[in-house]
Formats: structure tokens, sequence, C-alpha cells
């Protein structure tokens, strides 16, 4: 870490604010695509999508019913 | 992943500060590198959470306690996995899941976050117009007032500006301790309800399941995660800051339900006293006859800090997360004509936010329900993607990924998360599902 190794004498130390630090190379998802699709990605998102359907049929049917829809139907 | 070491070229070795012990050498480089971690824990104790925990004290007195004890760690590993995805890909939370996951995910999750991010801005903008309609300042005056403040805070182009103002804003919550203190709870009472767990007087009815969802929700809030992220990116932190970035992420953490108590205990002021209030800001002139003027001022003042602080935060995150999916520059480095898409975005939700508040008759109650409703949306699945993206080791190889034991306790928060999420959404949705 430059913060850490630049020392500008023997025995003391230079601590660099990271803005004014040399930009490290991050690891990059250039070229990498979509994540790969694990067994545990697979169920987690299909987990997922289940529970978005079920919290907007709540929403439709919250709506609904504040619309008096099933008063009216009964 | 290798990007662990960094070469020093002269231009970086022009800049910081020489020091001569290791100690020194630590405490420096900390304070260098904190700030993400304090100011989205803190922020995180907006004007909705203030209103949450008071009216958790106000209604329940101390038996809610021990549920920030719980919240803490729980807090503190979430965001723990934020901030070192921040650091290893220097991107923000919407970016890595429009990349990774596709412009489906992508899209759904920007466009939910600015959904409720946005509705979020139209009550805090609420609570400062309360809290200072106390004061006998006009909505008129303060919400236009307060907007103009709130820009000017980001538009200096400097990033470092804008923290140090954020983080002594944050500071201003110490006077939550002096207040708490002021009121004179019973310190073993408080002790004993930090760490055991007790069911109030009438039982377990569907109030308090709706109040223990809703300190829950609103100590874990889904902006949370793209803040931090994007946060961590701007900062430029390095692979090596990581510890110091914990370290912060923790004391934010213990700070934030600190303060969070300190507010359950003023609300318990309130129960104690048999005070009903709607809001704090009904509260504090409630109990001024018996707490006294300065406790009534500060908790109102600390009510438009509360509301400051989230408004700030989260129209960044908003900010931040739009631009990086539009590929717009989105930087407080930038000046405002840098990056005219990130400030506009950011202008654009406070003053719409704020000129809403304004209009007579706002429906508050339908903003605040559909808050949790979208947050309920999101905060589950920001959470499994910031999961996933932690097992990702194709993106961040062995080092940064999620050792074994993270992935358990992770695994096990997420399934409560969506589980309360669940149930939250039902009540409100389906309010009388549950007895009261």
């Amino acid at each position: 870490m430059a913060t850490l190794n630049v020392t500008p004498n023997a025995g003391s130390f230079r601590v660099v604010h990271p803005l004014d630090d040399v930009q490290e190379a991050k690891c990059s998802s250039v070229g990498l695509g979509r994540i790969k699709m694990t067994r545990a990605v697979r169920v987690s998102l299909g987990v997922l999508r289940g529970y978005l359907v079920f919290m907007t049929l709540m929403l439709a049917y919250h709506v609904c019913d504040l619309a008096g829809l099933f008063t009216r139907l009964k | 992943m290798t990007a662990l070491e960094t070469t020093t070229t002269p231009a970086a070795a022009q800049h910081g500060v020489v020091v001569r012990k290791s100690w020194q050498r630590h405490v420096l480089t900390f304070l260098m590198v904190a700030g993400p971690g304090l100011i989205v824990m803190e922020a995180d104790n907006d004007a909705g959470a203030v209103s949450t925990y008071m009216q958790a004290g106000g209604q329940y007195g101390l038996h809610l306690l021990w549920l920030l004890v719980i919240l803490l760690p729980i807090c503190y590993f979430v965001q723990e996995m934020v901030a070192r995805l921040g650091i290893a890909t220097g991107k923000g939370h919407a970016a890595m899941i429009y990349e990774r996951f596709g412009k489906w995910w992508g899209h759904f999750s920007l466009i939910d976050l600015l959904a409720v991010n946005f509705l979020t801005l139209i009550t805090e903008f609420a609570a400062i117009s309360l809290a200072l309609s106390a004061f006998g300042i006009s909505p008129y005056l303060s919400v236009p007032i307060s907007a103009v403040a709130l820009t000017m805070m980001v538009v200096t182009g400097s990033y470092l500006r804008w923290e140090r103002i954020v983080i002594g804003l944050c500071l201003l919550d110490l006077l939550w301790f002096v207040l708490a203190w002021r009121v004179h709870p019973h310190w073993a009472a408080v002790a004993h309800h930090a760490v055991i767990p007790t069911v109030p007087a009438g039982g377990i009815t569907g109030s308090l399941v709706f109040l223990v969802i809703a300190v829950i929700g609103t100590t874990i809030a889904p902006w949370q995660l793209f803040f931090q992220q994007s946060c961590v990116a701007e900062k430029r932190l390095r692979f090596a800051d990581l510890k110091w970035a914990r370290l912060d992420t923790l004391i934010g953490a213990i700070f934030t339900t600190l303060v969070a108590g300190a507010m359950m205990l003023l609300g318990n002021y309130g129960y104690e006293h048999h005070v009903s209030f709607q809001d704090p800001a009904q509260m504090a002139i409630a109990i001024a006859p018996f707490a006294g003027a300065f406790v009534r001022n500060s908790l109102l003042l600390l009510m438009v800090n509360a509301a400051v602080l989230g408004t700030t935060a989260i129209s960044l995150a908003s900010a931040w997360a739009y631009g990086e999916v539009k590929g717009w520059e989105h930087s407080l480095h930038k000046k405002l004509w840098e990056a005219p898409g990130f400030y506009a975005t950011y202008i654009g939700c406070v003053g719409a936010a704020a000129a809403i508040v304004l209009i007579p008759h706002v429906p508050l109650q339908l903003v605040i329900i559909s808050v949790q409703v979208f947050a309920g949306l999101i905060l589950p699945s920001a959470i499994i993607f910031l999961q996933l993206l932690l097992n990702d080791r194709e993106l961040l190889g062995d080092q940064w990924v999620n050792k074994r034991w993270n992935n358990i306790i992770n695994w096990t928060i997420i399934i409560v998360l969506f589980a309360l999420s669940l149930l939250l959404a039902v009540q409100v949705l389906l309010p009388n599902i549950f007895p009261n």
C-alpha cells in the first residue's frame, strides 16, 4: 500500500490520503459478462422472482380492495 | 485479483504527511480513510428513524432496547460486505448489479431504489417542516432554505468538503446522549432491557410486531447498501484500507446504535409521563413542561439534523446509482458543469421532494406506506445481489470473496430480512390479517 510503503527516511512513514494516492488496479468486470449461473445463483434469483411476483399480486389485491372492486363483485 | 501492492510514484510521494511512530501512522491512516462507514450508519438515523425509535420508546418503554443490541452486528456484517465490494471493485452497487446480472435486474434495482429514496426524501422534508414550524418558522421558508443548503453542500466540487460537513453533522448527534442523560432514565432498567428481551404488558400484538419490523427496517435500509459502496469508490479507498474501513463501519454501527438507544430513552420519558404523540415534534412540545426548554429545543433541532443527514445521503445514493448505470460522470470531485446529469439527479430529487411537501394536504400517510412497500421490494433483492457478488470468484478472486463463516451469517441475515420484509408488506397491504 502506497500509504505505508513510502518511507522518506528510515524509521519514518509517509501517510498519503486515498484521494492523493496512485490509483490501484481494481477487480474488473470488463470482458466477464454476466455472472456464472451456479446452483446458488439460480436458486437465489428464482426465490427473488417468486418473492417479487407474490408482492406484486398482493399489491394488486390491495389496490383492487381499496378501489372497492371486491365489494362491488359481492 | 492481484492488485495488492502499488508502486510509489513521485506524484504520490509529494503528498501526504510524514510521521515517526507506528501508532501515529495507524491513527492518521484511519482518520484519512474514515468517513463512509460513520456517515452511512449515522445518516440511517434519519427523520423516519427518529420517529420510529421514539415511537418504540413511547409505546413500549424500554422493552424494545434489546432489539438494537441484536441489530448492531447485523448492521455491521451487511455494511462490511458493502465496503469490501466497493474497495475490491472501485464501483458502486448499482453498476455491479447492472454488469453482472444484466439490464433487467439492473433497471429493476435502480427504479425501485430511486422510487423508495424519493418517497423517503418527502418524509425528510416533512420532518424539517414540522420541527421548524414548532419554532414558528413557516414551511414556505424552512423547506426551500433547507433544499438550497443541501444543494450547496454538494456542488462545491470537493468530496472531502462534503464529507467534513457531514461528519460534523453526524457528531452533532452526540447531543442525543446529553438529552438521554437529562431525562434521568433508570439506568439499571436500561441495562436490563438492553440484554434481556421482555414482552410488554398486553402481550404480542399486531402493533408490537409492526413496530419490531419497523425498527429492523429502519436500522437496515436499502439505500445504505448503494450509498456506502459508491462512497467507498468515490473516496478511492485502497485494498490495504479495508481494515480501517471495517473499523470505520464498526464505530459507525456502535455510534448509531447508541444514538438510536438514546432516542428510545427519550420516547420512554414520554411513555413514563403518559404523553401520547404522533411524531417527535409533537412529543418535544408535549414533554417541555417536565423536561424543560433545552430538551424541547434540542430535540427539534436534532430532528432537523437527522432529516438533513438523511436527505444528503439518500439523494447522493440515488445520484451515484443513476450516474453509474447511465455511464455519466458521477463524482463529487467534479464541478457542476463537468457532471451535469449527476448533479441534476441530486438537485432534482431534493427540489422535487421539497416542493411536494409544500403542497397543502399532501397525503403523507400514503407516502409512508409506499416507502414501506418499495423498501420491502428493494431490500431483499439488493442484499441478495450483494451476497451473490461477494461469492463471485470470477470477479473478486479468492481473496475478497466471502469466507464460509461469512456466508453462514449472511444467508441467515438474508432469510430473516426476507421473512420480515414479507411480513411487513403483508401487514401494510393487508392490515386486517393480524389481530390488534
